[in-house]
């Protein structure tokens, strides 16, 4: 009982205990405006990791989430700096996103390249694009409220990003939880060839995860160019590793050793909420970086160390 | 001997030597709880300083000296570092603003991206100063050289050194507003003096293998021109450095192929210096000054209460950059 407690929700523990920590001795932490500023910072993080654990769950690296977020708001920021409607730039953005995932599906599935590769020339080709669009020299300017309010807006009082946030992860839930394609997706990531052998499209499901992370890189790109009204080569690039770890220390809570949608958008919070409690308590970038990594190794092994211990006890 | 008079006049009162030990802790005590609250007073006023991203040398200069400057007025600071990255600038920016430090410096910001945090900090009175940044209307103003006539110095004194004519190399950087502009004054520059031909221009990528990208692009325009090449400009001292060693593995001695920059720095200072180095000049920046110019300005601005024109008239505090060569580069080199 103990261990599968500890093995289900140890490190989302350890994460209530930084929450706690900041809580008391970061000045200003419990602001509600701070607060709500972790909770929109999550949201750009947290969307794009939901792309890379639907990937996963079908046993697939998506490594040009990034570098594709980075393109499709370079997409987004052309065509609203070049006076298109924004919803216009949006759809294309998405619809580039999207194109690129199934890029990266039809290379797994079809050319039989593994996704480590396949992902990778795919965010090659996505970062000569932006560069070759932008000529280096971001996308900068005041532009239309109909664009950057969908990032900088509220509705009922909350931050319009924490509600692309909640539909993401509710979308991400209710896909792999509640419908039969989402069951076809786990069942394709947990055991290729049964899943196959028992009539699964799984060729189909590859597809639609790396597609599906394609999209999300792209709603993560347009929030950021509406956030920042502008868009700049390699702008999502230092979302990459915060992602990754995000889905993998996801997968030590809830579900341990699956991707799951619950641990990545609370890891994503974690993340976040480590970053802002740090400054709060007035550390230098340096230190951050450091307790960081120290932060995702130990969360992890402490997971471990109990469930061994509990393990052996039993 | 002090000591030793209080307890001797203490024991003259009648009071015990227990007594009076008890109260020289109590005594010790008030002074440390004392000292503690003065320092904590000297310790309240908080800085908050992002630099842009510390990979880039300039940037950390300007960061770093600003945060010595502030520490040395026993200020507490908040150094951070955005890593190159907008949406972590964005969130530090937040952040300081929630932390409600009482002033924030920024080198080499993004005030038009960020504007939104810029107004945020000006609505809820915290005052910022921008370095090399650009101007912001909601910031105090930008601390910033010249940088049209930066290009222009630059841009001359090579020309100069080619006897205005032959055939030049050029390394760019675009994404960079300062370097940029110092690209465009050279293209004025060479529009007006027709004898020096641009042959090869090389853009740097904004990307954190900049370096390599560099030594790829100037080594093939070498390669394509060999033999044709009479001087180089790059738009920062960075990228000199690299195409300085290329030149050098190529053999080239100092002033067969002039190669000016802009930045300045002490590896700049000791290539200038060095006669197997190609690097002839730069225009030296003052980063270092310019961070402790920040950190007085606010000073004398939020801690002394003067106004803000007493320190700059407009959104622009300019200093002086200088032209370093030979005949000057042991006044700067340490």
């Amino acid at each position: 009982m103990i261990r599968a407690v500890i093995e289900r929700y140890g490190t989302a523990l350890a994460g209530l205990a930084l929450i706690g920590f900041f809580l008391l001795f970061a000045p200003n932490f419990a602001n509600p405006q701070n607060l709500l500023n972790i909770l929109r910072d999550t949201s750009f993080l947290a969307i794009l990791a939901l792309g890379f654990t639907l990937a996963l769950t079908v046993a697939e690296l998506d490594l040009s989430i990034a570098e594709v977020a980075s393109l499709c708001a370079i997409i987004a920021g052309w065509m609203v700096q070049g006076g298109q409607h924004p919803a216009l730039a949006v759809l294309a953005a998405l619809a580039a996103g999207a194109a690129l995932g199934a890029f990266n599906g039809f290379g797994v599935t079809v050319l039989h390249v593994p996704s480590l590769i396949v992902t990778l020339g795919t965010a090659a080709i996505a970062r000569g694009s932006a560069f070759m669009i932008t000529q280096g020299v971001a996308f900068v300017g005041r532009w239309p409220t109909g664009f950057t309010g969908l990032a900088r807006g509220n509705l009922l009082g909350v931050p319009n990003l924490v509600w692309f946030l909640a539909v993401s992860t509710c979308f991400c839930w209710g896909l792999l939880k509640w419908t039969r394609t989402g069951a076809h997706m786990i069942a394709t990531g947990e055991a290729e060839e049964a899943a196959r052998l028992a009539g699964i499209a799984t060729a189909r499901m590859k597809r639609l995860g790396l597609t599906l992370s394609g999209l999300f890189a792209a709603v993560t790109a347009v929030l950021l160019t509406a956030n920042l009204s502008s868009a700049a080569p390699n702008m999502a690039g230092d979302y990459f590793l915060y992602a990754i770890a995000a889905v993998l220390l996801g997968m030590t809570m809830f579900e341990p050793g699956m991707p799951n949608v619950a641990g990545t958008v609370y890891s994503a919070l974690v993340l976040k909420v480590l970053g802002n409690g740090l400054i709060l308590l007035g550390t230098p970038y340096y230190v951050q970086d450091i307790m960081l990594g120290g932060v995702i190794i130990g969360s992890v092994a402490f997971s471990a160390s109990v469930v061994k211990k509990v393990a052996f006890k039993v | 001997m002090m000591g030793q008079a209080m307890m001797a006049r203490a024991m003259m009162n009648g009071e015990t030597l227990g007594d009076r030990m008890t109260q020289s802790r109590k005594f010790l005590f008030a002074a440390a709880v004392a000292l503690l609250l003065q320092c904590g007073s000297a310790g309240a006023f908080e800085v908050g300083i992002i630099g842009f991203q510390f990979s880039s040398e300039t940037h950390a200069r300007v960061a770093n000296a600003a945060a010595a400057a502030a520490k040395a007025n026993g200020w507490t600071v908040t150094l951070l570092n955005s890593e190159g990255s907008l949406p972590k600038h964005v969130e530090q920016f937040e952040t300081l603003i929630t932390k409600k430090v009482d002033a924030i410096i920024i080198a080499m910001g993004k005030p038009i991206e960020a504007d939104a945090q810029f107004k945020e900090a000006q609505d809820k009175g915290i005052p910022v100063i921008t370095v090399q940044s650009g101007a912001s209307p909601h910031a105090l103003f930008d601390i910033e050289t010249n940088e049209y006539k930066v290009g222009a110095d630059g841009a001359l004194y090579l020309l100069g050194k080619m006897n205005y004519q032959g055939n030049l190399l050029e390394e760019r950087f675009e994404f960079n507003v300062a370097s940029r502009i110092r690209g465009k004054l050279l293209d004025d520059v060479l529009s007006e003096n027709k004898g020096v031909t641009p042959i090869g221009k090389h853009a740097m990528a904004r990307t954190q293998s900049w370096q390599d990208d560099v030594r790829t692009g100037m080594q093939a325009l070498l390669l394509q021109n060999q033999g044709r090449v009479n001087g180089i400009w790059a738009s920062f001292d960075g990228q000199a450095y690299i195409i300085d060693d290329l030149l050098r593995s190529q053999g080239l001695k100092k002033g067969q192929v002039p190669l000016v920059s802009m930045d300045g720095g002490q590896e700049t200072y000791r290539r200038i210096a060095d006669p197997d180095s190609s690097i002839v000049a730069t225009v030296a920046i003052p980063f270092e000054a310019m961070g402790v110019k920040a950190v007085d300005a606010i000073n004398t601005i939020v801690v002394k209460k003067q106004p803000a024109s007493s320190v700059a008239n407009g959104r622009y505090l300019f200093m002086d950059a200088v032209l370093v060569d030979a005949d000057n580069v042991k006044q700067y080199a340490k």
